[in-house]
């Protein structure tokens, strides 16, 4: 009988779930900047992983014979040269490969933390929650850029570790939020109703809490993602980021930030991939934010 | 009022100590466990700065003595010897950048704020028009254009290609090498304070308490003097924090690029030059700065929103 | 009363709307939501208007007085001093609100501003129309804190909103729109988010300035209960149409309309007039 009630609380639960994603949907595909960025975003993404396999050049090919090359259609090298003759539209897109990555792969590991945070804090409450905020606050002041440098100081600059520092990061945001929605929905009915079932505080958390959270989660990660980028982009373009071989669009920026007087498409191509793709993501988390919660304006 | 007000920053002071307690208790530990740091034994070192550093270091007394130590010495400024300009300590380093950074960032925090402000707030009574699609539009590229794309591009056109402004260099705080820098810093956020606080005044806008001033027959900017703009400013002073820490991080890249002495710049040569004291005590001033600020932030607000308990 | 040019000079009658229409710019097209009103509003009487919400009684009053918002816009007669205020200057219509109209919204919690003493949101009103200065207007209020039963110390003066009861920031609302001595006060639901005590005080203070001081009064409800204890006629509106217009004790005991009968067989017994 016990199990039985269980299970129909769960429907309900899923139900609910089920008619606000519907809703969400239909909302965020009549947002037209929200789609156009959605449209761009996945073609760049798909470029920064396919195109180099239709491209002539690879990314490490130096042709002495044409370095600094502005953009033309003629020799192939549609978005110029670097200084090496390397092509800059292949670095471009293998850039584009290693930034998007790290932007995804790092707020994912800044997710999983915050998530596991967010939900004891804002689950069990009391002095604990207190204590785990606190710690929040304290973090949440700091200048985070000097704490990651820091970090990648010490323990060296493995790109593995970059999305481990950058992760350690970021949680923050994610924690808060998190921890907000678990103490709104702690106080909704159907989670007395689980409790009063006997189901145990794990189970609670795993099958009501958590999937109730993934409609802010979603916002967060699209607006965390570039933000992930601009980090990474930063610390490479101090030359704390990704190293040689690899490269970045914070690296390609970098670069050409230094050469730009003579070589202006070194920098306006990188720089107008990374904008754009910073953009598309602000748009399209805008977009899900009023999608899943549209106020009137 | 006045001794409840006394009572409130005591009380946030307490919670502000144990806090960059933490912060420098994680400056001494980084030190000691990074590798190739001035406590290990891999490198070999001349003798003489070997005993200089042990000296400096008190390395043959217990870790906790050392602690106390090295926090004693921080409440008297001393942030230790550089290890890598030998004959400075870091004391003197982040001296020597401390006037170009903070006219970077004095200057940079005034203008945001008015700035970002003005226009927020033009925007929102303005809606829907040619000019707040110009304000969103403009701070959507601050947003979007991270700030190291931004500057270059202004160097490109205002010293490239106009010739109006130099590229680079302190120029012992001239003006004209000043105005660059400051605006690239300040973009990113005028940005965001131009959209918080459109968003804020539109929603006192709509409040309840704006249509009583309405049925009152007062003008609009009566009502916008008295009524909005006291409302619509709280989470704008919220965001004073936060806004320092992103311009501290903005402060490190446009120093790098302009080639700006400040500590930004001394603070990114000593990561990769692995001076970890130097690291070290830049990070304890900007958290000790920021948590001031924190502390400034929370009495403006008590004063200004009655509604907090003070 | 049958409506003629005459009555317009009458000195009795404070407004007198004439095919009044008010319509809505909505993105699915025009919303009508004041069809064709006709009714109007004497010194020291009490005009109750009852409906449902949506029937379009708050927005009649706010295109009246120029409350309505940026996609609403009104066509008709709204005369008030020999003005047409549907058709005016806005600024001279902006004149009138808070001197000669004052309004009274419905939730009493959020409607004062809260960073300002209630001192200063009374007195703005009086040194904005009348030019006199503070110390007067603080007088004035506390002469109007009187007259809504709210004790007259420089306690309630200096505080903040946020320090004081529903009942209390009701009042605040009634004598705000007293200070400057107006004609006409239109009152929209302004007991509906009060517990029935603090409604039965705060209607006795509309029934006293009706009586005592003369002024027209407009009260909105969709209590009809509410409405038999204070007017003199009654409105009933339902989809921007006015129904039923007449005098109090006609429309609740012999009401004409279909709609009306429905309303008044949801009042309890109890409830005489």
């Amino acid at each position: 009988m016990n199990k039985n009630n269980a299970k129909i609380v769960e429907d309900y639960a899923n139900i609910k779930g089920r008619s606000l994603w519907v809703d969400a949907r239909r909302r965020l595909f009549q947002n037209k900047a929200a789609v156009v960025s959605l449209i761009l975003l996945f073609f760049i993404a798909f470029l920064s992983f396919f195109g180099p396999f239709f491209l002539k050049f690879s990314f490490s090919d130096t042709d002495w014979n044409s370095i600094y090359y502005p953009p033309s259609l003629n020799n192939g090298h549609f978005l110029g040269t670097d200084g090496n003759g390397r092509d800059l539209l292949v670095r471009i897109l293998y850039g584009g490969r290693l930034s998007l990555s790290i932007g995804v792969l790092a707020t994912l590991v800044s997710v999983f933390i915050g998530v596991i945070y967010g939900t004891i804090a804002g689950f069990f409450g009391g002095k604990l929650d207190i204590f785990m905020m606190r710690v929040v606050e304290i973090l949440y002041a700091m200048p985070y850029l000097i704490f990651v440098i820091i970090l990648m100081v010490v323990f060296g600059r493995n790109i593995y570790f970059l999305f481990i520092a950058i992760g350690a990061v970021e949680w923050l945001t994610m924690a808060r939020i998190v921890r907000g929605q678990t103490i709104s929905l702690k106080e909704k009915e159907f989670i007395e109703t689980s409790k009063a079932l006997g189901q145990s505080n794990f189970m609670i958390i795993w099958k009501h809490i958590i999937p109730n959270l993934a409609g802010p989660i979603i916002v967060y990660i699209t607006l965390m993602v570039p933000s992930v980028i601009i980090l990474e982009s930063f610390l490479s373009f101090l030359g704390l980021g990704v190293q040689e071989p690899l490269t970045s669009w914070g690296v390609l920026i970098s670069e050409g930030s230094r050469e730009m007087e003579t070589a202006w498409w070194l920098l306006i191509f990188p720089g107008l991939f990374m904008t754009i793709t910073l953009a598309s993501l602000n748009f399209i988390g805008d977009g899900l934010r009023d999608a899943i919660d549209p106020k009137e304006y | 009022m006045r001794i409840t007000m006394i009572k409130f920053i005591t009380k946030r002071i307490l919670i502000a100590i144990p806090t960059l307690l933490i912060i420098v208790a994680f400056s001494f530990f980084m030190m000691r466990i990074a590798p190739g740091g001035p406590f290990t034994n891999e490198r070999a070192l001349p003798p003489e700065i070997e005993n200089n550093i042990k000296a400096a270091y008190n390395l043959d007394k217990p870790v906790y003595e050392q602690f106390y130590i090295y926090i004693k010495n921080l409440t008297k400024g001393d942030f230790g010897p550089s290890f890598k300009y030998k004959d400075f300590s870091v004391k003197e380093l982040i001296l020597n950048g401390l006037p170009v950074s903070v006219t970077l960032g004095l200057s940079s925090i005034v203008i945001s704020l008015f700035i970002g402000s003005i226009l927020g707030i033009i925007a929102a009574i303005n809606r829907n028009t040619v000019f707040d699609y110009s304000v969103m539009g403009i701070s959507l590229l601050g947003i979007c254009v991270p700030s190291f794309v931004m500057a270059p591009l202004l160097s490109l056109f205002f010293s490239l290609y106009l010739g109006i402004l130099p590229t680079s260099g302190w120029n012992n705080g001239n003006i004209m090498n000043l105005i660059l820098p400051i605006t690239a810093l300040s973009l990113p956020q005028i940005a965001v304070i131009s959209r918080m606080m459109r968003a804020s005044t539109i929603e006192v806008l709509n409040s309840n308490f704006i249509r009583t001033a309405k049925s009152k027959g007062l003008n609009s900017s009566y009502i916008i003097r008295r009524h909005v703009i006291r409302a619509s400013i709280l989470p704008i002073i919220e965001y004073l924090a936060p806004a320092s820490a992103g311009l501290m991080t903005g402060s490190i890249i446009i120093e790098q690029i302009f080639g700006l002495p400040g500590i930004g710049r001394y603070f990114v040569v000593g990561a990769l030059q692995r001076d970890y004291t130097l690291v070290s005590g830049v990070l304890i001033l900007y958290a000790s700065l920021l948590i001031f600020l924190i502390l400034i932030t929370d009495i403006i607000r008590a004063i200004l929103d009655p509604r907090i308990k003070i | 009363m049958p409506l003629t040019q005459k009555n317009i000079k009458n000195n009795n009658l404070l407004l007198d709307i004439h095919n009044l229409n008010v319509f809505f710019n909505t993105p699915e097209g025009i919303s009508h939501v004041v069809k064709d009103a006709n009714f109007n509003i004497k010194k020291g009487a009490c005009l109750g208007v009852v409906g449902e919400s949506g029937s379009g009684k708050t927005q009649t009053f706010f295109s009246i007085t120029g409350l309505l918002a940026n996609n609403g816009y009104a066509e008709g007669e709204a005369f008030f001093k020999n003005t047409n205020l549907i058709t005016c200057d806005k600024e001279k219509r902006r004149g009138f609100l808070g001197k000669s109209i004052g309004f009274i919204f419905q939730d009493p919690m959020t409607s004062l501003t809260p960073h300002l003493k209630i001192g200063d949101q009374l007195a703005e009103i009086a040194i904005y129309h009348k030019k006199i200065n503070k110390n007067k207007a603080l007088e004035r209020a506390i002469e109007v804190m009187d007259i809504v039963k709210l004790p007259s110390n420089r306690d309630i003066i200096n505080s903040y909103p946020h320090e004081l009861s529903g009942g209390m920031k009701q009042r605040i609302m009634i004598a705000i729109s007293l200070m400057c001595e107006p004609d006409l006060i239109i009152a929209d639901e302004p007991t509906t988010a009060l517990d029935v005590t603090t409604q039965a005080e705060i209607l006795n203070i509309f029934n006293d300035l009706k009586n005592n001081l003369n002024i027209g009064l407009v009260l909105i409800s969709h209590n009809i209960g509410v409405i038999a204890e204070t007017s003199n006629e009654v409105l009933v509106m339902k989809n921007g149409q006015i129904l039923e217009n007449g005098e109090t004790p006609e429309v609740l005991t012999k009401p004409k309309n279909e709609y009306t009968k429905h309303l008044l067989s949801c009042i309890p017994p109890w409830i005489g007039n």
